[in-house]
């Protein structure tokens, strides 16, 4: 068996006073504290809620959509894939028939849970059709009531993407 | 009793309790804000009244209100001791609190042949004061942490028991080679001893005669406010909150502002030992006394330099970017705090002005010297407290065991060699 020593640190007489590594630290934080003290503009964070974050890639989760097709119709086809793959259980949907001649189903109502929804996409990835996406960019939803939280499928539908395709 | 003593006597007291409680609110502004500052971050500054955020100060009140108001749960699970489980935030605090109260603000007045100390408790046996009320902070942990039947609260019990073993001894001893050096017991009496010069030209402030008391001393009071690096009674991080994890609103808050009153206190305590208390270096109370003339003749000059650069600071740093047109009143509250700032200025060069040109009765020099002293404490006290900050965020917390060995194998020996050698010292000046 090979035995590798390995050599302690903290054992020489400077490291044991202590003083000097604190004189040490002390100086990194003082710096920094005068900096932003004498010119708070250097300090580098966002006025949230006044500005808002803007390195929001193509590739962000964010709130649900569901898309359309070219003639403005409801692309899902209730084939409750998503619902199936949600780990959360937080979409329900009801399927009915659809009349229009566009195609031969279509949700009466998809909801989503948000409270419930841990945004992992997995709903994204089994929808067959491309219906649900998570682009919209949308990091923050309020609501005052848990029934708020609950997006039904107009809401969904209106959600536009923030990204080219 | 006569009128002066009576006016002398309450505002010490008036003062110390502004002092203490006032200092509060602010401490725990500057502690949010010097974190955040360190840490590269803003702090809090969104809290205003009308537009007034007076740099986030205001949000240290709304949480105060905040606390005031917030519901009083008391754990069902505490069957014995229930009174005293209630009683032992407070007594944390007004032990923290009542340590404050001998500290000299200013020196001593002498009206008309009475000796007025500037003391809201005006005792001579300040430091063996500070040291007995100081110490019984730690019976309010021990009560509050045991009949909490809490795991946690019981193990940030048996912390803060660990802690008190280690810490009063070096304390105890750092203070005796300060009693040797000083040879008295009382804080105005040693304020005074620190207004003579060692080597011809250095203040023989504490910090220059004793600097490995001064060392000694310091780590002891973090340790005894529970400040970091010793904060290990809390210990967020392992032991949700010790002792205060059964505690809530108004009782959590005692033991929480008992930690800023014990932090402020052991800052004066300090300044008052170790960097001459409320004297100015080089100067002391009767020269100030003397030339008061020639000092508000130079106050005068420096005044408006400080007001100038404080207005430029602040008008510059009371800003959200330019890229923003919404600022919140941030300009508004610059411009009234300017012109407040200005009169406040016109109003302090009067003063000076009737002190430098007029001739003032002897009695307004005292009270003027008295002032001028009180403001170079505070701000003695505020540096102060401000390093116990900045120390809080720059340090990584020990071990309760690594303060043991601390106190025990380093502090204590150098506590005892700091005596023998003040000891010999004392003696060798003496014969």
């Amino acid at each position: 068996m090979k035995i590798r020593v390995v050599q302690r640190h903290g054992t020489a007489l400077k490291d044991r006073l202590y003083l000097p590594a604190i004189w040490q630290g002390l100086k990194i934080t003082a710096t920094h504290l005068l900096k932003n003290v004498g010119d708070i503009k250097s300090v580098d964070v966002l006025e949230y809620p006044e500005e808002q974050p803007s390195d929001i890639t193509n590739r962000y989760r964010g709130l649900h959509r569901l898309t359309h097709r070219e003639d403005g119709s409801v692309r899902c086809v209730a084939c409750y894939m998503c619902a199936t793959a949600c780990p959360a259980g937080c979409i329900f949907i009801e399927a009915a028939e659809r009349t229009d001649g566009v195609d031969e189903k279509m949700p009466s109502r998809f909801a989503i849970d948000t409270l419930e929804c841990v945004f992992c996409g997995y709903c994204v990835e089994a929808c067959p059709c491309d219906a649900i996406r998570m682009d919209t960019g949308i990091f923050s939803l309020i609501g005052s009531r848990r029934e708020d939280f609950v997006l039904e499928k107009e809401q969904l539908l209106a959600h536009k993407g923030a990204f080219d395709e | 009793m006569s009128t002066a003593a009576l006016i002398v006597t309450l505002g010490s007291v008036v003062l110390a309790a502004l002092l203490a409680l006032m200092m509060i609110p602010v401490l725990v502004w500057l502690e949010r804000r010097i974190a955040g500052l360190i840490q590269d971050r803003v702090g809090p500054n969104r809290t205003n009244i009308m537009g007034f955020r007076l740099g986030g100060v205001i949000q240290s009140f709304a949480d105060v209100i905040k606390l005031v108001f917030k519901e009083e749960y008391y754990p069902g699970h505490i069957q014995t001791g229930r009174a005293l489980y209630i009683l032992a935030p407070a007594i944390t605090f007004s032990a923290a609190l009542l340590a404050f109260m001998t500290i000299p603000f200013a020196d001593t007045l002498h009206v008309s042949g009475e000796a007025l100390r500037i003391q809201a408790l005006p005792v001579d046996y300040g430091i063996l004061w500070y040291l007995a009320i100081g110490a019984l902070g730690i019976i309010g942990v021990l009560f509050g942490g045991w009949l909490s039947h809490n795991k946690y609260a019981l193990l940030g019990t048996q912390r803060a028991g660990s802690m008190g073993l280690s810490y009063e001894l070096p304390l105890g001893l750092a203070v005796v080679s300060m009693l040797l050096t000083y040879n008295t017991i009382d804080f105005n009496a040693m304020v005074a001893w620190q207004t003579q010069t060692v080597l011809g030209f250095l203040p023989a402030w504490g910090v220059v005669v004793q600097p490995l008391a001064f060392i000694l001393f310091s780590v002891a009071l973090f340790a005894e406010t529970n400040r970091a690096p010793f904060n290990v009674v809390e210990g967020e991080s392992e032991i949700v909150s010790g002792h205060m994890t059964e505690f809530s609103a108004m009782k959590f808050a005692l033991y929480f502002m008992g930690e800023y009153i014990a932090m402020n206190s052991a800052a004066a305590v300090i300044i008052t030992m170790f960097f001459g208390g409320y004297q100015l270096p080089y100067l002391s109370s009767a020269e100030l006394i003397e030339s008061f003339g020639t000092f508000s003749l130079a106050l005068m000059v420096i005044t408006p330099l400080i007001i100038y650069a404080f207005i430029r600071w602040m008008r510059r740093n009371n800003d959200v970017r330019s890229t923003l047109s919404h600022d919140g009143g941030r300009r508004f509250e610059a411009r009234v705090l300017t012109i407040v700032l200005l009169i406040k200025l016109v109003v302090l060069e009067l003063i000076f002005a009737y002190f430098a040109f007029a001739q003032p009765s002897a009695l307004q020099t005292q009270i003027a010297v008295a002032v001028v002293q009180i403001a170079v404490f505070i701000v003695k006290l505020m540096l102060f407290n401000i390093f116990f900050i900045v120390v809080r965020w720059t340090l990584p917390r020990f071990r309760f065991d690594q303060v043991q060995r601390l106190g025990w194998y380093y502090l204590l020996p150098l506590g005892l060699l700091n005596i023998f050698i003040t000891a010999i010292v004392i003696v060798g000046v003496g014969s």
